[in-house]
């Protein structure tokens, strides 16, 4: 399941305060301790393990702010390379 | 009690900073290399910050990246971190825009700037402060406020 890589890909590298395997998927993941040095990892893990590339529109504090927001941009973005 | 203006003589004023744990950025660049160097940072950056305290220069940069977002005081905006560039007037570090970003500066009236890097064993951080051209009534977007 996406949203569940997801996760894994924020506990290895979102160096966050709380597991983000149990956190709410709305739940501001700068609040629980993101930086936006981690979302950098974050966001280059994202790309390995689902084979796409952020392009430079989607790169938005928005789009690492929650779980939801970083599923509905890499579904898009998974949907793109389709 | 009072609330004091963001501006000085007309002219508006933005500041931002940031903070780098050294060890992110050791890390990232352990996990993900030239990928990392890649995504972040210009070839005119990494250029700089080769030889002795490489991992700390470049923590600094991202901090002066990520200090200029927050002057941007835009949550929404892209921000493409290539796009946000620091250079050297000899032992002074100088901001240099591009692409999207340098027109979002021109739309919010950034006249100039001034940056300020520093760090420590364990951490960098970067200060900077943007002067705007005074706005007049009707040229100002809603990012200018």
């Amino acid at each position: 399941m996406m949203q569940d890589q997801i996760r894994d890909v924020l506990a290895t590298h979102g160096r966050m305060a709380v597991d983000p395997r149990e956190v709410d998927e709305q739940a501001d993941l700068y609040e629980l301790g993101l930086t936006s040095h981690a979302s950098v990892d974050v966001m280059l893990a994202l790309e390995d393990a689902f084979d796409i590339e952020f392009p430079d529109e989607v790169l938005k504090k928005s789009t690492f702010a929650s779980v939801h927001n970083i599923e509905q941009v890499v579904e898009g973005l998974v949907k793109a390379v389709a | 009690m009072i609330t004091l203006p963001g501006e000085v003589d007309g002219h508006r004023v933005r500041v931002g900073c940031d903070v780098v744990a050294i060890e992110d950025v050791q890390d990232s660049l352990a996990a993900f290399g030239d990928r990392y160097l890649r995504k972040v940072f210009t070839a005119s950056e990494i250029n700089d910050c080769r030889g002795r305290n490489r991992v700390h220069r470049l923590a600094a940069r991202f901090a002066a990246k990520e200090a200029v977002i927050k002057a941007f005081a835009e949550p929404d905006m892209p921000f493409p971190w290539r796009e946000i560039e620091v250079t050297r007037d000899g032992p002074l570090p100088l901001l240099r825009l591009s692409g999207t970003l340098a027109e979002q500066a021109q739309h919010q009236g950034w006249a100039s700037s001034s940056l300020s890097l520093s760090h420590a064993d364990c951490h960098a951080m970067a200060v900077v402060l943007v002067v705007c051209s005074p706005v007049n009534d009707g040229e100002a977007g809603a990012g200018a406020r």
